[in-house]
């Protein structure tokens, strides 16, 4: 820790500390980052928990899957503990197990395949699930079964960084790379972990690159001329808009998000910046207005009185869950309802990552409340004394009143999220 | 700038040497045809309007002249004001020099509507200063500064823009009269803010111009007393523009002006104009909103959860005596920037013992999620139904009728017959009023007033060569200098492209108003033109 000390806590004093400290204080020290707050914005959650997972598991000196799975269970009960409503730090311990499961179901399957074994009953649940559908598949190759089953949550993703067709993340697509990546039949035991810490790495590039991903679909729905309202300082509507504004000429109205993000949200949109923590690998964003994007900014009261001009909203987001429904910054559902109201669309740009496996029932529960001396200040003493003020962050916003959402694996409807997260998560992983 | 000494006796300008202002005043009135006698002071005892004051005087001008003049005059006057504004942070220091300068060549006759306006405004404000200044290039570092104020209007509301607030009291004409120079600067800054209470301070004001007014020789109060008081209603629209229950007291005020019977002694007269304006206040407003108070209060409930949006002043009256009859009830008050009028309602709610919850714009949802009723005040009905009101009333009443529970709650409006109006509005662009974006700033930093002069301060300074590239470079330096220690947006003056857009009012869909509780009684928000109509025959 004293290492971490040097430097602001946040992902960069964590990521530095994760190099220098034994794991067990690196867990530890996400866990106090994490529950104080220190570390925020969904990403640099992500990648925490990511960078997290993979020194964890270059730290456990086994192969033995199970064993794998059992650590990295435990440390993510404890992250998830820790705080429960940063709900991409489930999703990317999810994708970890979902790897590690994967591994280890390609070197049974490799096995059984060698050794011409036909017992479907005997690997995981899931497996068994999948397989009668497709007995014909299952004697001939022995690569095949793997492709069907555990490419979708495993490769998916990174198949498409290197071409982003959405078609290629549908399981039905056992693209071209399938044979190369692992050869299942060869010493079966040896890599699981390689394995794994690769897909970790990729996992990794991927909450690099997923905003890159999702603007370059910009084009594709910002046209002309548009008036688009936004909100909050989200770098992924930010890096959206950028893209469609090296192409095109259009008008942002910028909602400042007070009083939780305002200063942010005034710095993105003069383009005084500073990079936060989480920003701290990226490259200068230039903003909008540099290049000739004409940005009005507006108090949040004022969006129901010029959405009547808006043409579409695009909004950035906390978590989605699988319902279709997100969690974002306070004031987002008064906006996309205002937008509902004036038929105008809602767009929400999202990374898969932040994509949870979560129904959502109890509501409540998603929010949480921060300080509320950004609402009424400590000098307003008197007043403080006699009132109770009330600073929600984050704000569900129903699945009915987003119309699009667009990751990086392309635009869907958020009625499909489901699917979505099907393939992305293993069953037996989602409440672990 | 000193005050104009006294109203009342406006025009008759026996002062030898009148001062600057009223002397650009006049000048430019008669700038269009005789400009080069701009040194001859009107001395023509007649008070009515300026146009035709001069216009006697000069040569009698057919009515198409008038008009033309009248026109030139106000072009002149609005680029005053825009001018004015522009330099208004920077105590206009910068547009000054510049149209000092121009004021000296306008001596040609051939220059109309933009050689006056400039005219007028060079020896208004302060041109000894710096008037001086190299010419030509001033100019066009003016022309250049006003595309720049341009490029912050944002273009949907561009129609918005048209009357500049004035900043300060300088410029006022003489016929101004102190109190409202006074009411003036107060609702400039919001002081007096919130549309019952800016008519009830306007028509206090007019008490005290009529109480000093006298009625100049050869005239009749009926017919000059609405002129003068003309006067003092458009420099009150230039602080800020007037609410609709201003506009409807100055309407019915003027109405029994003119039916006042030109014989009456000029004493009765004022006496019974006073008391006709007591009587308004009285009966349109305080007993008004105790009668609204009294039948709202009854809609409240022992456990209700009352949500608010800012601070209404009938509403503040209406839970405080719902209060004081033993109703137990929780305010919920929601508050938006800039103005956070709910900090008072929910101070003065909460001294007196309400169960009072605060939170911003941001948590409206979490705020009606709980809520039984909504409450609003209003600035104006329109006649569509629609209510006109602190931009976010919109949001509040949106969010109570679309709650997640899926459960409407009632949205109940508290409104005088007063602010009943005949204009309809669909949306919340084609009127509506734009505020100083500088408002919008963050509150700890010291406001573009200082931030912004700066960058426009370096504008004179070096009008030695190059103008245009001069230009350019000069805003540079506060850029770097505010950013480090001030907001990021404490540039935005300077930031192109970057606007800041800071409209009062929001027009809130009638489908969302369940009732509008007046003195007349509740009603649906369809019948408001209704009521308007009958309150106006009256």
């Amino acid at each position: 820790m004293p290492s971490s000390l040097a430097l602001t806590p946040g992902l960069g004093s964590f990521l530095k500390c994760l190099k220098t400290n034994p794991i067990d204080t690196s867990i530890e020290t996400l866990i106090s980052l994490l529950k104080r707050r220190q570390i925020r914005h969904s990403r640099s959650c992500a990648t925490a928990t990511a960078y997290l997972l993979r020194s964890v598991i270059s730290a456990c000196r086994t192969t033995d899957s199970a064993k794998l799975i059992e650590r990295v269970q435990s440390v993510g009960r404890r992250l998830m503990a820790a705080q429960p409503r940063e709900m991409v730090v489930g999703n990317i311990v999810r994708r970890v197990l979902g790897l590690i499961r994967d591994e280890a179901e390609d070197d049974r399957d490799a096995e059984f395949a060698l050794s011409e074994i036909g017992s479907e009953s005997q690997p995981q649940t899931p497996r068994a699930y999948d397989d009668p559908a497709l007995p014909l598949d299952r004697d001939s190759p022995s690569i095949r079964p793997d492709d069907r089953s555990s490419r979708p949550p495993l490769t998916s993703m990174f198949s498409l960084l290197s071409h982003p067709e959405p078609e290629n993340s549908l399981p039905s697509t056992p693209g071209s790379s399938s044979p190369n990546g692992r050869l299942p039949g060869h010493g079966p035991s040896k890599d699981v972990r390689a394995e794994v810490l690769e897909g970790i790495g990729e996992i990794i590039d991927e909450l690099g690159q997923v905003d890159d991903q999702i603007a370059a679909y910009a084009l594709d729905h910002i046209h002309s001329n548009e008036i688009i309202l936004t909100h909050t300082s989200s770098t992924t509507v930010q890096k959206f808009l950028l893209k469609a504004a090296t192409k095109r000429k259009f008008t942002v109205i910028h909602a400042e998000s007070y009083p939780n993000n305002h200063e942010a949200t005034h710095a993105t949109v003069s383009g005084s910046a500073s990079d936060d923590d989480n920003l701290g690998l990226e490259a200068f964003q230039k903003p909008l207005i540099e290049h000739g994007i004409t940005v009005i900014l507006i108090p949040d009261s004022a969006v129901f009185a010029i959405m009547s001009r808006v043409n579409k909203v695009i909004l950035g987001t906390h978590s989605v869950l699988a319902n279709g429904g997100l969690v974002a910054a306070a004031g987002t559902r008064v906006i996309a309802r205002a937008a509902k109201v004036h038929q105008t669309p809602v767009v929400v740009v999202s990374g898969v990552y932040k994509l949870s496996p979560v129904y959502p029932f109890d509501f409540d529960s998603l929010i949480e409340y921060g300080d509320p001396s950004k609402v009424l200040p400590y000098e307003e003493g008197d007043l403080v004394d006699l009132v109770d003020v009330q600073n929600p962050i984050y704000d569900y916003v129903p699945a009915e009143l987003v119309d699009l959402y667009i990751t990086n694996i392309g635009g869907h409807a958020p009625s499909y999220l489901y699917r979505i997260v099907s393939d992305h998560y293993r069953k037996e992983d989602i409440s672990f | 700038m000193t005050e104009p000494s006294d109203p009342a006796q406006t025009a008759p300008v026996s002062t030898p040497a009148p001062s600057a202002p009223e002397q650009a005043q006049t000048a430019t009135e008669n700038s269009p045809q005789t400009l080069p006698i701009r040194n001859s002071k009107p001395t023509q005892p007649t008070e009515d309007a300026p146009a035709s004051t001069d216009g006697a005087k000069d040569k009698p001008l057919s009515p198409a002249e008038l008009k033309k003049k009248a026109k030139a005059e106000k072009a002149a006057r609005r680029i005053r004001e825009k001018l004015d504004k522009e330099g208004g942070a920077a105590s206009s220091t910068t547009p000054n020099p510049g149209v000092g300068a121009h004021a000296r060549p306008p001596t040609t006759p051939k220059k109309d509507a933009a050689g006056p306006g400039s005219a007028q405004k060079g020896p208004r404000a302060p041109p000894p200063r710096r008037g001086s200044g190299p010419l030509a290039q001033n100019g066009s570092v003016l022309v250049e500064q006003k595309k720049k104020k341009d490029d912050k209007k944002v273009a949907i509301f561009g129609h918005l823009y048209g009357q500049q607030r004035r900043v300060t009291v300088a410029g006022a004409t003489k016929e101004v009269h102190h109190a409202i120079l006074a009411l003036g600067m107060q609702l400039m800054d919001y002081t007096i803010c919130g549309s019952s209470a800016r008519c009830v301070a306007t028509l206090i004001a007019f008490k005290r111009v009529i109480e000093s007014y006298m009625t100049p020789l050869g005239t009749s109060l009926a017919r000059h007393l609405t002129t003068h008081l003309s006067h003092q209603i458009t420099y009150l629209s230039t602080c800020r523009p007037l609410s609709i229950s201003q506009g409807n007291a100055i309407r019915a005020l003027k109405l029994f002006i003119a039916g006042i019977d030109p014989s009456t002694p000029e004493a009765s007269a004022k006496i019974s104009l006073c008391e006709y304006i007591d009587s308004f206040i009285r009966e349109k407003i305080t007993v008004a909103d105790q009668v609204i108070a009294d039948s709202a209060a009854q809609k409240v409930q022992d456990g209700d959860v009352i949500v608010t949006f800012a601070g209404s002043s009938i509403v503040k009256q209406t839970l405080l005596l719902a209060h004081n009859q033993g109703k137990r009830f929780r305010v919920s008050i929601i508050d938006s920037r800039p103005l956070f009028e709910g900090k008072s309602l929910a101070r003065d709610l909460a001294k007196c013992g309400l169960d009072v919850q605060y939170s911003l714009v941001h948590a409206i949802t979490h705020a009606v999620k709980d809520a039984t009723k909504v409450f609003l005040g209003a600035h104006a009905m329109t006649s569509n139904g629609g209510l006109y009101s602190r931009v976010g009333t919109a949001l509040v009443a949106m969010s109570a009728k679309e709650r997640a529970s899926g459960v409407e709650i009632p949205v109940i409006v508290c409104c005088e017959t007063i602010k009943f109006t005949d204009r309809v509005a669909l949306d919340s662009i084609v009127v509506n009023e734009i505020a100083d974006a500088n408002e919008l700033l963050p509150m700890n930093t010291p406001v573009s007033l200082v931030a912004s002069d700066p960058a426009d301060a370096y504008v004179p300074p070096p009008p030695e060569n190059k103008k245009g590239a001069n230009r350019t470079p000069a805003p540079e330096p506060p850029v770097t200098l505010h950013k480090s220690t001030l907001s990021p947006l404490a540039n935005w003056h300077n930031t192109p492209h970057l606007q800041l857009l800071n409209i009062m009012y929001d027009v809130t869909p009638a489908e969302y108003v369940d009732m509008v509780i007046t003195e007349m009684g509740s009603l649906p928000p369809s019948a408001v033109p209704i009521v308007h109509r009958m309150v106006t025959n009256l």
